[in-house]
This record gives C-alpha cells, sequence and structure tokens, in this order.
C-alpha cells in the first residue's frame, strides 16, 4: 500500500497536493516560484499553463470535453490577470472512437477560441490502441500576456480582505456525478464557461488581492489552499454562499459536501474591504456571475485554518478533502 | 449517542455541537456499515475481486476500507474489475451485459439498503441470472444498540436513533431501548434542525423523568415502518452471528441468505471465507465506536491513522466518526467563535 497510486491521488485535494510536492521536488526549483498558483508568470510579461482534461461522461448538459479543455487553461490564465492569447493542444485518442465524435469536441472548443480570440497554435495527436486511454484525453497549454503589472497570487491576502464567490458552487461536479449515478436532476447544467472578461474587469480595482478558480477539489479546497499557502485564517458564512437548490439535492442523495464539488466557471476573489462593493457590481455585468456574493474575510487569528458560521448558527472547520470523493452507502 | 454515521456528519457540517448548551456530549455510534464492516469480510471481498473474470460491484465508501492486503481501491489500482454502483439494482444490469464473467455484488449496509438487496434477488432470480451473485455483508442495527447497552461502562444518557433505519423498521424493534434499558430515546431526521428538535426532546423527557421512544421525524416514519420492505428483507435473508469491527461478535446482528436464495451466496460458489484476522495494534476504533473516547483521545488519531492512510475504520468513510473529526475538528478546536 502507498506504492501504487489510487484515484484519491487525483481528486484535487490533499493526497493530489501531496503527490505534486513530490514530483516536482524532483526539479530545481525555478528562479521565480509561482508553486500552487494557478499559472506561472514568465519574462516579459507572458505567462503559461497547462492542464490535463479527462472526463467521464464527455458530454454532459452545459459542456463537453473540448469546451473544458479550453475553458479550463482559459481560467487558469485569467485569474492571474493574463489575457488568454495562444493554446497548445495535445490530443490522446482510443482506438476505435469515432472521427465526428472527436471534430465535434473540436468544434466545441474552437467555439471558446474563436470567443475570446485565442489562437491554436500547435497541437499533438496520438491514437493508442483501445484501452490504453478512455476514448478522448486533451492536454491544453494556454500562454498570454498580463494586463496587470500587479503580481496577483496568494501572498497579497491580508487580514480584513473579503472573499466573494462569483455564482453558486459545485454546479460542474454535481453535474458529472448526477451523470455518473444516472440521477435525473432537469436544469442542472455544468457552469463549464471562460472567465476572462469578468477577471479582466476587476483587474483596475486597486483593492484586489488574487483570485482563483475553483476547479477539482472545488471551492473548500481553494480557501484551504489559500489559508495554508499564505498563512491567514479564513472565515465565511454558509447563510452567504450563493447555494444552488439542484446541486443540493445531488449532494443530499450521494452524501457530498458542495463545498468539495468541482466547479469549471467560477472564481473566489479576494479584495480589500473597501473595494468589495465594487468587485460585485463589476461582477453583476456578466451573466455566469450574476449571483457573486461576499461570502467571507480573511483573518489574522487561526491562520492556516478555515472556519464556516452555519446556517444554524453554529461553527465547523473547512478542511482539504483526502481521497477520491465516494457515494455514501445509505 | 446519535447512532448514525449521517447524523454524525450532519452534526458536524451544520455546527450542532457549538450550539448545544454546556453538559451536553454528543456520542458518535456505530452507524456507519462501512465502519463496522470487519476485516475479515473485506479481505473476502478482496479476494472475490480477485477471482478471474469476476467485475466486483460496489458502494462507493466501502473502496478505501482496509482489509489485512490492502482495500478494494488497492484492488482496483492493480487492474481489478470494481465498480461503484448507487443500488443494487444496476447489478442485474451488469451482469446480463458481461456474459461470461463473474458479477459479484457486495451487498453492504443496514436494513436501510438491505430490502434493495432482497429486491435485485428476487428480480434476478426471475431473470434466472447465473452470472451474479453477493456478498451478504447486510447488519441489524436493533441488536448492536442492544449490545451497547448491555455494556455496562457505557455512559449513554439517551439515543437519536436512525431515522432511515427506523423508515424500514418502524418503532417497534427499538422499544426495548426505552422499556428494558430505561433509556429514553427519539427518531429524528437529519437536518441539523431535526437533530436539535431531538435532542430537545430528550432533554423534556430527562427533566420529566420520563423514558418512551419519541419521534420528531414523522414525516418519513410511520410507526409500523415499512411493511413491503421488511417482507422482502424476511424472505431473502435470515438473522445470522456477525462480526462488527471494533465491536467484535454480536448474536443475531448480521443476515445471511436464506436457503432458498443459497444459490446467489458468493461464498459458496467461490469457496471464499471471511476470516477473521487480529485488529490493527494500537487501534482504538472499538473504544470510539461505544462511545467511550473520542477520535483525538487515540494514540494513533492523526499521526499514523488518517483518511489518506487509515487504519481503523471509523477513519475511512466519511461518515466515520474518526474521519468526520479529522476534517472538521482541527488545530485542537472543533471550531471558534466567528463573528
Amino acid at each position: 500500500m502507498g506504492d501504487f497510486l489510487t484515484l484519491g491521488h487525483g481528486s484535487g485535494g490533499r493526497l493530489t497536493n501531496d503527490l505534486v510536492r513530490r514530483i516536482t521536488s524532483v526539479f530545481p526549483a525555478p528562479e521565480t516560484p509561482s508553486a500552487f498558483e494557478d499559472c506561472a508568470y514568465l519574462p516579459d510579461g507572458y505567462a503559461m499553463t497547462l492542464d490535463g482534461f479527462t472526463v467521464s461522461p464527455r458530454v454532459f448538459p452545459g459542456g463537453d470535453i473540448g469546451k473544458l479543455s479550453i475553458c479550463g487553461s482559459v481560467n487558469d490564465l485569467a485569474v492571474r490577470g493574463v489575457r488568454p492569447e495562444w493554446i497548445a493542444m495535445g490530443l490522446i485518442l482510443e482506438e476505435g472512437i469515432a472521427e465526428e465524435e472527436v471534430i465535434g469536441y473540436m468544434r466545441s472548443a474552437a467555439l471558446v477560441c474563436k470567443e475570446l480570440g485565442i489562437t491554436l497554435t500547435c497541437g499533438d495527436t496520438k491514437v493508442v490502441p483501445h484501452g490504453a486511454a478512455d476514448g478522448v484525453f486533451i492536454t491544453t497549454c494556454a500562454t498570454g500576456r498580463r494586463e496587470t503589472a500587479r503580481n496577483l497570487g496568494m501572498h497579497a491576502l491580508r487580514p480584513g480582505d473579503h472573499l466573494i464567490l462569483s455564482r453558486s458552487y459545485g454546479r460542474h461536479g454535481a453535474t458529472i456525478a448526477a451523470q455518473r449515478f444516472d440521477l435525473d436532476v432537469p436544469g442542472l447544467a455544468s457552469d463549464c464557461a471562460p472567465l476572462w472578461e469578468p477577471a479582466r474587469a476587476l483587474l483596475d480595482i486597486g483593492g484586489l488581492r488574487c483570485m482563483r478558480d475553483c476547479t477539482r477539489g472545488g471551492t473548500g479546497t481553494v480557501l484551504c489552499e489559500w489559508a495554508e499557502g499564505a498563512g491567514v485564517g479564513i472565515e465565511i458564512r454558509e447563510d452567504d454562499l450563493p447555494r444552488d437548490p439542484d446541486v443540493l439535492s445531488v449532494c443530499d442523495i450521494l452524501g457530498f459536501d458542495p463545498l468539495y464539488l468541482a466547479c469549471e466557471g467560477c472564481m473566489i476573489v479576494a479584495v480589500s474591504a473597501e473595494d468589495a462593493d465594487t468587485v460585485l457590481s463589476r461582477l453583476a455585468q456578466f451573466a455566469p456571475c450574476s449571483g457573486a456574493a461576499d461570502i467571507g474575510v480573511v483573518t489574522e487569528g487561526h491562520p492556516g485554518l478555515v472556519g464556516m458560521r452555519t446556517h444554524i448558527g453554529g461553527h465547523r472547520v473547512v478542511d482539504m478533502p483526502v481521497g477520491e470523493i465516494l457515494p455514501r452507502i445509505c | 449517542m446519535e447512532v448514525c454515521g449521517t447524523h454524525t456528519v450532519s452534526a458536524f457540517r451544520s455546527g450542532v455541537r457549538s450550539v448545544l448548551p454546556e453538559g451536553y456530549r454528543l456520542i458518535s455510534g456505530p452507524g456507519c456499515p462501512v465502519c463496522v464492516t470487519s476485516q475479515g469480510q473485506i479481505d473476502g471481498a478482496v479476494a472475490l475481486a480477485d477471482v478471474p473474470d469476476a467485475i466486483v460491484l460496489t458502494y462507493g465508501d466501502m473502496l478505501r476500507v482496509p482489509g489485512s492486503n490492502g482495500s478494494l481501491a488497492d484492488a482496483r489500482a492493480r487492474g481489478r474489475d470494481v465498480r461503484v454502483v448507487t443500488s443494487a439494482m444496476e447489478a442485474p444490469d451488469i451482469a446480463l451485459a458481461s456474459p461470461g464473467r463473474q458479477v459479484v455484488f457486495l451487498a453492504a449496509g443496514f436494513e436501510t439498503t438491505a430490502p434493495a438487496t432482497a429486491a435485485m434477488l428476487s428480480e434476478a432470480a426471475g431473470r434466472g441470472l447465473r452470472n451474479l451473485s453477493i456478498l451478504c455483508l447486510h447488519k441489524r442495527t436493533p441488536p448492536a444498540v442492544r449490545a451497547l447497552l448491555e455494556d455496562a461502562a457505557l455512559g449513554i444518557d439517551a439515543l437519536i436513533l436512525p431515522g432511515h433505519v427506523c423508515v424500514i423498521l418502524g418503532h417497534a424493534p427499538f422499544l426495548f431501548i426505552s422499556e428494558q434499558y430505561e433509556r429514553p430515546c427519539v427518531i429524528a431526521g437529519f437536518s441539523a434542525e431535526s437533530m436539535l428538535l431531538g435532542v430537545l426532546d430528550l432533554t423534556i423527557q430527562r427533566a420529566r423523568g420520563e423514558t418512551a421512544l419519541h419521534s420528531v421525524y414523522p414525516d418519513a416514519v410511520k410507526s409500523e415502518g415499512n411493511r413491503k420492505a421488511t417482507e422482502l428483507m424476511d424472505r431473502a435473508f435470515v438473522p445470522c452471528d456477525s462480526v462488527w469491527r471494533g465491536l467484535g461478535k454480536i448474536s443475531s446482528s448480521g443476515m445471511r441468505l436464506a436457503p432458498s436464495l443459497k444459490d446467489f451466496d458468493a461464498e459458496l460458489r467461490f469457496g471464499v471465507s471471511p476470516g477473521e484476522p487480529p485488529e490493527p495494534r494500537g487501534c482504538r476504533c472499538g473504544d470510539v465506536l461505544r462511545g467511550r473516547i473520542t477520535p483525538p483521545e487515540c494514540p494513533l488519531f492523526r499521526t499514523t491513522c488518517t483518511p489518506a492512510a487509515p487504519v481503523g475504520p471509523c477513519m475511512v468513510s466519511s461518515e466515520g466518526t474518526c474521519g468526520a473529526y479529522f476534517r472538521f475538528y482541527k488545530g485542537g478546536t472543533v471550531a471558534w467563535e466567528i463573528s
């Protein structure tokens, strides 16, 4: 045990975090570390990120693996104030898949690229024997140039900062779980969407500290990474969280905590107290962020921990999930 | 004590403990089916995954439970075909779609999931499916609660009864708690509000010196239970002694297949018989399940026993007491005052 990777190592929580640390420790540390930020700032104002996509099912309400593969990388740039300009794409395709299906995903991907003015610059296509991959794996590398000179990152978090969540959380994870476990939830769709435009609209706000898109591991994991990474405390209020009843119903059935479900078009913004309302009013101009809400604050007390004031007026700790998120028995 | 693991998680998620006045202590009982599945039974499940061409179907949270030779997740990582299902009813379709392969359903859970297993077996028998069997891990709740109450060292004043189990069984199988053991008990739902209402009911009973079985979950629980479900269960299973991890062997607390269904018994079909390996050294899950200690009092808690590498069963499931404490008890505090 412990010598083999399990799916838990890929679920985005604590195990993933530890595995990535072990993998990267083999390499010499870069001169400008961007450890555990969404993308890396490069010299001359450039920035770069890379993301791999495997999703089952490949088509889901609200998107497909093609759309996801662009949004995922683009959002990693966007939340650090980088305009996505070029994308490189690697495809690993399993023998036997219909070409038309693959082209369909590429059309979805191209649509997002067109919307944002992104050019596909290079790519790679491999076909592997049946069983060597699950249908379609896509890796995208997005690059672009920074539209802010400020170094957006969790190091900028200060006690007293407000935390803004851009929309109801957990939609992507709940949608995929509903599909996998055959739950019929009409109206539930993934939040998969590019965040560049809303993120860009915030870049000139003086009190902007950092932003993060909540992907694998969900909102709770991002908050924990911020608290641990920046050595600050974080307190959120359950009643202020923009919650979606469809997501909650899936969570009820499967025993999931929505705080740990993946999002693909939802970000957390940290901003000084005086600029919090500006962030909210700017986000409100964008349809995917219409439900944005001020959910909590950064504190000096209990560094490294995330706490939540619950609906009944109680308190609890929000910790990073460990291992694969599994549906419970009853 | 809240008997049910779903109550345990609900209490942590909603911060129920933090709003209870001083003097209340909520003890988490043995009501997580994953937690109490014995190591020997997990070994049996892993052995079934190793049968050539077998497909093992399991509820999700069983995957990580450690046996003596690893977990089902480890078996899956070794290339064994272990699949997560959310309902027993998926098993017949998978068996039908997999001719030439043996499909084994790990039938785990209390009286909440056992009726679904029974219904599935009746369908499988009707369809003449010969490549489907079950490893019967089902357990019965009332004998375990009785065993707890027999323990003189147990300091439990009152019980919150498992709402879902009571939906199936009704009130009668739990009346012994108030009548023979003179403890007030209440059937509660799973929202924070319902749990608090349950605590209030128990408080009033205690203040008045009453011991009765009450329900604050009448929308879901009928006093006679769900007749159809209990009939299905009674036809498919017969009570047997069963080993609960941490609690040991409890008389009549298990279920095995009725003689008419023994063709579906994976233990007989594949010659797999769960042994009883010794429990891991130092693990105090038994004391946690009895409510004698809280998880942080166990020397292994958070040191060698974590959700990533669980030693004892209570750390494995999201509903296990130790797993819940690990996630919600941090930095020496369960919570702090948030303005």
